[in-house]
This record gives structure tokens, C-alpha cells and sequence, in this order.
């Protein structure tokens, strides 16, 4: 029996026929992410539905050296879960909230647990799960655990990494292994933070604890119009500086606010600004409105042409919206839509910004921005069709001189969405060879036999020197 | 501004390959003021990293800085108050102590109660790993998820994957007030007061900067009162302070102090003094504190819980034989239901603060693959 036949049968028996899928057509579902432009299918893919199943197939999955990608909801943006020809690991049937400590404000749960579902179930204690990315009502904590994943609210209340106490993980070898510390201080060497972001290349989540935050008493949301992203841009600057915390600074370029306004999601905002801040301040009530007019002057003073601050839930969430389903507006005038993700230092955001400009022109390709101005962490994004040889050729040309850009800025090549296969040709401009050596052995540590989300996050060819030394480990 | 250490770094390589060479064990050494804390270390042969001094990049605009890694703490708040802005981080000790020591140990102080610990500040750095590469992981912004977390591993691995030499930390801007009060927390017991602190922490809509609970002993160092006193820290505008310190006088009696009691409570730990905190569920931190408060106190010494943390700090004084023995029950009751974590402790009691963990085989083969030949502080971590 050919080696994949015996393994799609000790699968089966695990997680039932139901949950075992093998013909391409079946597959076909899964030859994606939420990465344009690329495909791949899955050798199987298999969808446990229990702790227990999880165990089982990463075992079954060890012994017989099989490679697998883990799976959570697919909405990733770096191609880290597309796997090719290798088993498919799908996680979203774990998703049970399996307690919410209110007094403690953590809560422990299965890797496909929906992120918006958590914060919903945490609701009624007075407590939210923080980290917020745009795909929040679809994405899932185990996703999210091993992108690092941020969003919005992350420029003041951090992104996932500050908000994992715990996890409970089985390594690809089939060792589980508790990272963290659930009820007490961390301590030694941090292995909890180095799997958050590993881009299931350490191993699976089996539970997470979290950190969930207080729902705050207050929240006022500004919407300032200016007339040039540069103004724009320092704005941001004056507010940081000013020592005002705010839970959120978003910026939308005239690009990106047009092609909201145009969609369903419009949410009034100014079509004729060159660029727009969406601004949150939160918190207790007592000095929020003092703060709030502070922001309001500082952007004045930067050159805002007005400032509209939300009057109600309504207005808010109606402001929110333009931003959280922008990429999805830009899905009615493209057939494609590759999202960039780099950050920069703040301090570089106009001229970075004005290059990117430069950039799309240059290329003859339409750029928007719409991203996380208070932390430097840029989105730019290009609608395209990417059956069109010419265009395609060019969008990607001009997201390799944008990601240049960013890194001759100092900047970093992914704030929040991973490297996965999209970023790992920037990988060797951005470190030395030590540097992805020193990833590479990291990564022996944890899968000496390299089948975990097999040719992700760091080039092969950069793993030479560090292996021999790195894969000390006595066989089980 | 410079991008990398260069040739001091250098030196550390050269020094680490060497002992790699000759499998000869090193003791970093950068300020000195942390060397007998933690474990015994097997290393014999300093390696001296205190060259490793001043600040390589400071761009206020970004509140980010870089300093080489024996840079004090103390001098990195000179520079960046005077642009309005601080590194949130307070670790035990004098204000002498390094940015390097800070990090490679992970040690926090009360100021992680409103911006966490070590972990969440670091975004960069250069280290010397214990097989001689110098490894350059994360970067000068402040988001990064590109690769593999080279930067938490070293946080907190306390120099045993290579040695620091130069580190990138997030900084804040100073809130437009900081405010110290002290209260007097009402309650019929230790652990009813100790409750009452953290019950306030939870459900209030004010974010403390700091919550911490003191001991009498240690109150009566620090203000000269003779009763367990709840210090508390918050930053933001006028109105914010205002509401915030009429709502803590719903526990007790309140006044404010000068922020100065910070700076001498990070001081608590004289020399040869016997250091340890334990941990648990904040919800359960009361009872912890008022068992370990009565013990500390008893023996000559005090403590202090970060209420909102959930973690207990003791400090006692140089450990007389006849103590020994209490103590020793002391840790043992404590080490099935807490975190324990000994800063400095005697020789013959670190079996009991150490527990098997799950990763400890993971821990060992991290630990083989940066420093295969265990040069790099040998020990100071103990068996894991």
C-alpha cells in the first residue's frame, strides 16, 4: 500500500471518513489563503475535532514523517497556510471557549476559537479580547497565536504576544508541552514568545490562555480630514509625543476613501481629503473629553481641515466599519487585491509614504493605504487582476521596491501578517546570516525533521552552517 | 547614529569564541551589581561586557532608543526626560543597574502592572550567541513579526544563549501628571486588605501604573508608618488624576507621596539578603500575601505583592541557621500551589524553588543549539 493510502487510513480512523478529504475536488476549497495569486493543493487535508484527534493526528503524522501546514480559518495574508502537496491540518472545529475566568479576566481556549466569539463571550464579564484584526470575525485565536496577529487597538494595547499567558501546544514530533505560565509569573527563558509567531512551524496549539482586557467605561472616536498626508502623518507624531495613549490611529488615504465611499461599507467620510485619521481614545470617563480635545487641536494645529468627533454608538461604529471592510470594498473594483504589510519608524511615515506614491505611479498601479499609523505599520494595497500577465508583473515589482523602501527606511518587512511564503524573498535583506542561522536552529529545536509548515518564514538555503550542531537530539 | 556596536562587539566575540575553543565556562559581567543574584553560575572566567556603554540611537519622534547593553538605566532616563518621554521599566535595584541586566534577567518592577514586563518593551537586539556568531534579531520599529522570536527567547534567558551587547526598547511619553498616593486599606485581616487591593485594581475603570502592597517593616522604611500600606501610581490629565484618587479613597484613607518612595522601594534588597517571590492567580494573591507578609515580618523581614500581578516578593535578612529550617518549610508549603522564583537565595534551597516543567527538554536543546558547549553562564539557571 503506497505510503499516503496507509496514512489517509490511520487518519480516518482517527477523525471518521466525514473529516478526511482526498479527491481534488474536495481539496480545491483549500489550495487557498488569504494570499492572492498563488495555489496549492493539499496532498490530504484533515479536520479533527477533539484535543484528543489534534494528539492523534500529529502523531499519526509523526510516525510517519509526514509533512502537514496547520490551518485555522485561512484568512492570512503571507500564504502560511497553504500547503503544498503536504497534509492540510484544518483546526476550526475546536472551538470551544473552555472557561472564562471574569476575576482572573483570562479565559481559556481551543485553537478555533473565532476571535470576534471570544470577545462576545467575554462581554458580559466586562472584559474583551483585545487584539482586533480586520478579519476578527472570521480569523481564529490559534491563527492569531501563530502570526502574532494585532490589529487597530494594538498601538495601545499590544498585540497578541502581550496577551498569551499560556499554551499548550504538541511539538511535530508528538511531545506535548505546556509554554507559559497560566497562574503565575513567567520566568527562564521565554519559549512562550518565541512559538507566538511561529508561524506553525513549532507545532499546534491545543489551548491558549489569554489575557483578556477591561471593556473601557469610555470611548469617543475622532475622524480628522486633511488635505496632504503629510499633515496627516505629523499629526500622528504630535499626539504620540503629547503622551495621550490613544487605543487606535488609523489612516486612509484619498485612494483608499474613495474606493469606500463608493461601496456599501461608506461611512461618510470626506471624499476630497488626501488622507483622513481615525482616532480612538478610551478609557475611564473622568479627562477623557479634555483628551479628546487636545487630540482635536493637535490636528488642527498639524493642519487637519476639520475634526468630526462621533456622537454615538451609531456614529462610531458606522466610522469603524469604512475602515474594517476596506479591503473588502476594494474587492468590488479588482478582481484581486494584494495587502502589503511593513512598518516603519514613525518618524519616516511622510517621506516613506510619499516614495510609495512614486512607486504606483511609476508602475502604473493604483496604490491605497489604509493602516496603523500610530505604530508605523503600513498597508499598502494594490487591486489588480491577476490573470492579467502585465499587471501582475508589474504589482509585484512594485511591492518589491515598496518593501525596499520600508527596509532602506529602517523599517521591518511584516508588522502583523507574517512572512509565510509571500515575504520569505525579503528575508536575507533584512537579516545577516547569523541572524536566519540562529531562526534556522531555533526551528531544529522544535521540528529537527522540518515538516511543520515545511518552506515557510526562513529560506532554506540560509539553514547551513547551524544545523549540525543545532539538531542535538536524542531520538525518542 | 551608528548601526551596529562594531568592534567592542568584537571583542565579546572574540572572547566568546576563544572560551568556545578551550570550553572554558564565562560569567557575563556587565554592571556587576546583579553577579550573586540568581543560581550559582559555573562560569569562572568573567566576561566582561561593561565597555559596552552609551546610548547608539535615540530618535524621540520614534520613542524608540538603542543602547549598547551595559548602559544604565539611570542614564537612559536622563536622556530621554528631557524629551518628555521614559523607558517603563523598573526593575529591584539601584538606578546603576544596566539596560543589559534588565533584559537578559527579565526582571520587572512595579511599573509592569500598567506596562507589562521586560518582554513587551524589548523590540530589538544584538547578541553574541555562545558559539561566537553575533545574531542581530528584531528591529527598530514597533511592530515586528518578521521571522522566527529571537528577542523574547533571549529576554529572561539570563545570558545562557549568548550574551547581549546592544538593545532596542519601546519608549513612552511621560503622561501630563504622575501621581503617587498612599492608602491605608481598610479590612478585619491581612488577606481581607490584600483582597480589597486587588478587588479595586479589577473592577475599577482607572488604570494604576502601579498597585503595590506593603508590608509594616517595609512601609515604615520607605514613609515611616507602621501599617500594610497599599502605594499606588497613575499618569494621565488633571481630571483623570482627580477622579481617580477620589475613587482609590473608597478602600481607606489616601494621601499623595512624592514619587521618590519608587526609587527606595527598588532598593529593597540589601545585601546577602535572601530574595524570593511567589505567584498565583490574582484572585488568589490575598491569602499568599498575608501568609507571607506574617512570615517575612516574623523573620525580621518584609514583603511586597503586586496586587493586580498576583506575585509576592520577600525579602528577608541574611539567613541565620535557625531560620533556615522555617524557611525551607516556608518555600516548600508554597511550591505545590505558586510560581516560586528566587532572586537570591542560599545554596541549599534552590531544589525546592526548582520544578519539573514540561519544557525542560525543550529548554535544554534551545540552550544546546546557542551555546552547544555550555560556556555561557553555566548553571545560573540551575538543572533547566
Amino acid at each position: 500500500m503506497p505510503l499516503n493510502e496507509t496514512l489517509a487510513r490511520a487518519l480516518e480512523d482517527i477523525v471518521g471518513p466525514s473529516r478526511l478529504l482526498r479527491r481534488p475536488g474536495e481539496l480545491r476549497a483549500y489550495e487557498s489563503d488569504g494570499l492572492p495569486g498563488y495555489q496549492a493543493r493539499p496532498s490530504l487535508a484533515v479536520f479533527p475535532g477533539t484535543r484528543d484527534e489534534v494528539i492523534a493526528v500529529v502523531r499519526a503524522l509523526a510516525a510517519s514523517h509526514t509533512s502537514f501546514v496547520a490551518r485555522g480559518a485561512g484568512t492570512g495574508l503571507s500564504g502560511g497556510a497553504l500547503a503544498d502537496d503536504v497534509v492540510l491540518l484544518g483546526l476550526h472545529r475546536l472551538k470551544r471557549i473552555i472557561s472564562i475566568d471574569g476575576d482572573n479576566a483570562r479565559a481559556v481556549v481551543e485553537p478555533g476559537v473565532v476571535n470576534a466569539t471570544l470577545s462576545a463571550a467575554a462581554a458580559p464579564y466586562g472584559l474583551h479580547y483585545a487584539p482586533d484584526p480586520s478579519s476578527q470575525t472570521a480569523c481564529t485565536i490559534g491563527g492569531n497565536v501563530a502570526e502574532n496577529a494585532g490589529g487597530p487597538h494594538c498601538l495601545k494595547y499590544g498585540v497578541t504576544l502581550n496577551h498569551v499567558l499560556a499554551l499548550t501546544v504538541i511539538l511535530p514530533d508528538g511531545e506535548v508541552v505546556t509554554l507559559g505560565n497560566a497562574e503565575g509569573e513567567l520566568d527562564g527563558c521565554d519559549l512562550l514568545g518565541a512559538f507566538i509567531g511561529s508561524e506553525g512551524c513549532f507545532g499546534v496549539v491545543l489551548d491558549a490562555t489569554v489575557h483578556l482586557e477591561h471593556t473601557p467605561a469610555s470611548v469617543r472616536t475622532l475622524l480628522a480630514d486633511f488635505a496632504s498626508v503629510d499633515a496627516a502623518a505629523h499629526a500622528v507624531s504630535a499626539i504620540i509625543a503629547s503622551g495621550i495613549v490613544a487605543a487606535a490611529m488609523e489612516m486612509m488615504d484619498h485612494a483608499a476613501i474613495q474606493v469606500v465611499e463608493a461601496s456599501i461599507y461608506a461611512a461618510g467620510y470626506p471624499t476630497d481629503a488626501a488622507a483622513i485619521l481615525l482616532i480612538e481614545l478610551d478609557g475611564a470617563t473622568a479627562g477623557l473629553d479634555d483628551d479628546v480635545a487636545r487630540v482635536a487641536a493637535l490636528c488642527t494645529a498639524a493642519g487637519a481641515r476639520g475634526v468630526r468627533i462621533a456622537t454615538d454608538a451609531a456614529e462610531r461604529a458606522r466610522l469603524w466599519q469604512g475602515r474594517k471592510k476596506a479591503f473588502g470594498a476594494m474587492g468590488r473594483i479588482s478582481s484581486h487585491l494584494v495587502v502589503q504589510d511593513a512598518v516603519v519608524p514613525r518618524t519616516r511615515l511622510p517621506d516613506v509614504l510619499a516614495r510609495i506614491h512614486d512607486i504606483g505611479a511609476r508602475y502604473r498601479v493604483n496604490v491605497c493605504n489604509v493602516f496603523h499609523a500610530g505604530d508605523g505599520n503600513l498597508h499598502p494595497n494594490i487591486g489588480y487582476d491577476a490573470n492579467d500577465a502585465d499587471e501582475s508583473a508589474r504589482v509585484h515589482a512594485a511591492m518589491t521596491e515598496i518593501m525596499q523602501a520600508c527596509i532602506d527606511a529602517g523599517g521591518t518587512i511584516t508588522g502583523e501578517h507574517g512572512v509565510g511564503l509571500d515575504k520569505l524573498p525579503y528575508m536575507e535583506a533584512l537579516f545577516t546570516p547569523d541572524t536566519l542561522g540562529a531562526m534556522c536552529a531555533l526551528r531544529e529545536v522544535f521540528d529537527p525533521e522540518h515538516r511543520a509548515n515545511p518552506g515557510k518564514v526562513v529560506p532554506v538555503h540560509s539553514c547551513r552552517e547551524w544545523h549540525g550542531a543545532a539538531s542535538a537530539r536524542a531520538p525518542r | 547614529m551608528t548601526g551596529h556596536t562594531g568592534s567592542i562587539t568584537a571583542g565579546v566575540v572574540n572572547a566568546v569564541r576563544d572560551a568556545h575553543a578551550r570550553r572554558a565556562p564565562l560569567r557575563i559581567a556587565g554592571g556587576r551589581s546583579w553577579m550573586d543574584a540568581g543560581r550559582p553560575c559555573g562560569g569562572i572566567e568573567p566576561l566582561d561586557v561593561g565597555a559596552l556603554r552609551g546610548i547608539v540611537s535615540y530618535e524621540p519622534g520614534d520613542l524608540t532608543l538603542t543602547a549598547r547593553a551595559g548602559t544604565t538605566l539611570a542614564e537612559i532616563a536622563g536622556v530621554t526626560a528631557a524629551e518628555g518621554q521614559w523607558l517603563t521599566m523598573d526593575p529591584p535595584g539601584a538606578a546603576a543597574g544596566t539596560l543589559g541586566a534588565t533584559i537578559a534577567t527579565a526582571s520587572a518592577g512595579p511599573l509592569a502592572t500598567g506596562f507589562g514586563t521586560p518582554r513587551d518593551h524589548v523590540l530589538g537586539c544584538e547578541f553574541v550567541s555562545g558559539r561566537g556568531e553575533v545574531v542581530r534579531a528584531g528591529g527598530r520599529v514597533v511592530k515586528n513579526v518578521a521571522g522566527f522570536d529571537l528577542v523574547r527567547l533571549v529576554t529572561g534567558a539570563w545570558g545562557t544563549l549568548g550574551a547581549l551587547t546592544e538593545i532596542t526598547v519601546r519608549l513612552r511619553a511621560l503622561p501630563e501628571a504622575d501621581v503617587t498616593l498612599a492608602v491605608n486599606v481598610g479590612g478585619n485581616s491581612l488577606a481581607e486588605i490584600a483582597d480589597a487591593a486587588w478587588r479595586w485594581t479589577r473592577e475599577t475603570e482607572f488604570r494604576p501604573l502601579a498597585a503595590e502592597l506593603l508590608s509594616p517593616s517595609l512601609a515604615r522604611r520607605l514613609v515611616n508608618e507602621d501599617d500594610t500600606l497599599l502605594l499606588m501610581r497613575f499618569g494621565g490629565n488633571a481630571g483623570y488624576i482627580a477622579a481617580a484618587t477620589s475613587a482609590v479613597a473608597a478602600l481607606g484613607d489616601v494621601r499623595p507621596m512624592s514619587a521618590d518612595v519608587w526609587t527606595g522601594a527598588a532598593r529593597n534588597d540589601p545585601d546577602g539578603a535572601v530574595v524570593f517571590r511567589a505567584s498565583t492567580l490574582p484572585s488568589r494573591a490575598g491569602s499568599l500575601f498575608a501568609r507571607l507578609s506574617a512570615f517575612a515580618e516574623s523573620a525580621g523581614g518584609c514583603a511586597q505583592a503586586t496586587v493586580a500581578r498576583g506575585i509576592v516578593r520577600c525579602v528577608l535578612p541574611i539567613a541565620s541557621t535557625d531560620v533556615l529550617p522555617l524557611l525551607r518549610a516556608e518555600l516548600a508549603y508554597h511550591s505545590a500551589s505558586c510560581t516560586l522564583v528566587g532572586e537570591h537565595l542560599p545554596a541549599d534551597l534552590w531544589d525546592i524553588v526548582d520544578r519539573a516543567r514540561t519544557t525542560d527538554g525543550l529548554a535544554a536543546r534551545v540552550r544546546a543549539a546557542f551555546d552547544p558547549d555550555g560556556v555561557m553562564n553555566p548553571g545560573i539557571l540551575g538543572a533547566r
